[in-house]
């Protein structure tokens, strides 16, 4: 009995550990910013609320890795269509070129049909304070000197997981981290 | 006790322990944890940092947990097939003359390899559910086999046990009805756990209650049977304990223990039924069923002895 019971709890820590090797560490929750989308609307930091998000900075008119990203952000944003939890958000690092009717334009063009995918815009000096201080990402030369991160944050705003926007590998373990994190968040 | 004996008890020992194990595996999700066989992400020990993988795996793949975890589940595999190897080897040494011992012990080798080949296959189908039903299946005609030879050792050194019991003769349909109800039982449950999986899989959003609805007809004919095995095990435990003359104490114990193991696995199915499907919980149903169809071996062992001492 003692074996067994001995047994039952080695498998209950192995179980354990299993299911934590899941998880996604807590990083640093979103500061407080106010933006607006390609609507017009306004998009702030509430807006992360409930709802899993998957988060970029892009600018419409880069020539480099931004395509890839935006690429992937697309399969995303195709595969999830049936998880209402889960929203992208696209961020401009260039608002003087990005105008509003062009970020519309730019989601048109790749697909987007609902407001599960926004492109929020507002002064430079915003975003890069945003991008530098919020996210902890390199903001300096923007918008050629931009990084090509996805930032993973869940339903209280908080940051959980970098992964690299241009990289098939790691877009494989962000899916995988969107379904644990949606499950999380309903159970 | 002789060598033989000894060997072969540790080989059921320790088979048992690895169907537990490969038990854990399964409820730990880590299957796949090696994506490679026989070497795990390319090295006979795993990674234990990014930086070790080979440049052709995806490092998507790599979570270390899952790794070692099964890692040694596969390093406690070959200690087994060593374990049996010695056995195999020291009972043709000194049996090879014993039909009794002889056949088993080879049936029981030569599966075993076939075994480790099933587990290549598995790796290499992405954990295919029918390889992973016979995976299971395989290991449990494995360690009916180590147990049918354990016995047949015991009674080498005690030539006399059950040649003073007698048990009634015409219950041998019940022990038929009996093994196959209990192997029909546990393809069933893992079908009911494989059903599971894949519903998780492709709907992981939805919880476990919801996904026990999806398996209504399922569930429902595992109860049933369970009852049925209920029902024939007290039979079974009726002639041979009630109904026979100086039953043995392997007889006694076994068809009792039969009889607690099953409530525990009413208890514990119940569980799993109306709670929630609780990994460990699984894990254990699982692994007392195979314990509950090696008693019946033995069980049928015993009685079998007797009836050809009285022929």
């Amino acid at each position: 009995m003692g074996a067994v019971i001995l047994l039952g709890a080695g498998a209950s820590w192995v179980i354990q550990k299993a299911n934590s090797s899941y998880e996604i560490p807590i990083l640093k929750p979103v500061p407080v910013f106010s933006f607006i989308n390609q609507d017009g609307d306004s998009f702030t930091d509430k807006d992360l609320n409930n709802k899993i998000t998957v988060l970029d900075f892009i600018f419409t008119s880069c020539p480099g890795p931004c395509p890839i990203m935006t690429q992937n952000m697309t399969g995303l944003y195709k595969d999830f269509d049936q998880v209402e939890e889960v929203q992208f958000v696209s961020i401009t690092v260039d608002p003087d070129v990005d105008t509003q009717g062009i970020l519309k334009q730019y989601a048109k063009i790749n697909g987007v049909k609902d407001d599960r995918w926004q492109f929020i815009t507002s002064s430079i000096e915003a975003i890069k304070d945003l991008k530098k201080n919020g996210f902890m990402l390199y903001a300096e030369e923007l918008p050629r000197g931009h990084a090509i991160k996805f930032v993973l944050i869940d339903q209280n705003g908080q940051i959980r997981k970098y992964f690299d926007g241009t990289e098939e590998a790691s877009m494989a373990v962000l899916r995988k981290d969107i379904t644990n994190l949606v499950k999380e968040f309903k159970s | 006790m002789k060598p033989f004996r000894t060997f072969a008890y540790l080989s059921t020992g320790l088979t048992y322990l690895l169907i537990f194990i490969g038990g854990l595996v399964r409820v730990a999700g880590a299957g796949m944890g090696c994506p490679d066989w026989p070497k795990c992400f390319g090295r006979w020990i795993p990674p234990t940092s990014l930086d070790q993988l080979p440049v052709y795996i995806d490092p998507a793949q790599f979570n270390i947990v899952l790794a070692w975890i099964e890692y040694c589940n596969r390093v406690f595999g070959t200690l087994v097939g060593v374990t049996i190897t010695i056995t195999l080897i020291l009972g043709l040494k000194n049996y090879a003359s014993l039909p009794r011992i002889r056949w088993p012990i080879i049936a029981a080798f030569v599966l075993t390899l076939v075994e480790g080949w099933l587990g290549s296959v598995l790796v290499n189908t992405l954990l295919n559910p029918i390889t992973i039903t016979l995976h299971l299946f395989l290991a449990l005609i494995i360690v009916m086999l180590l147990l049918y030879t354990s016995q047949q050792a015991y009674y080498l050194d005690n030539p006399n046990s059950e040649k003073l019991s007698r048990y009634p003769s015409h219950i041998q349909w019940i022990f038929g009805c009996l093994a196959l109800s209990l192997f029909v039982e546990v393809i069933l449950g893992t079908e009911i756990r494989g059903g599971l999986e894949m519903i998780r899989k492709e709907n992981p959003i939805v919880d476990s209650q919801f996904l026990l609805d999806m398996l209504g007809p399922f569930k429902y004919i595992h109860t049933v049977l369970g009852f049925i095995i209920t029902g024939l095990s007290g039979m079974v435990w009726y002639y041979l304990v009630k109904k026979s003359i100086n039953p043995s104490s392997i007889v006694v114990q076994s068809s009792t223990a039969i009889l607690l193991l099953i409530l525990v696995q009413i208890v514990l199915g119940e569980i799993l039924v109306f709670f929630r499907v609780i990994p460990l919980v699984q894990l254990f149903h699982l692994w007392i069923a195979s314990w509950i169809l090696g008693l019946v071996c033995v069980q049928y062992s015993a009685w079998k002895r007797s009836q050809i001492a009285h022929e």
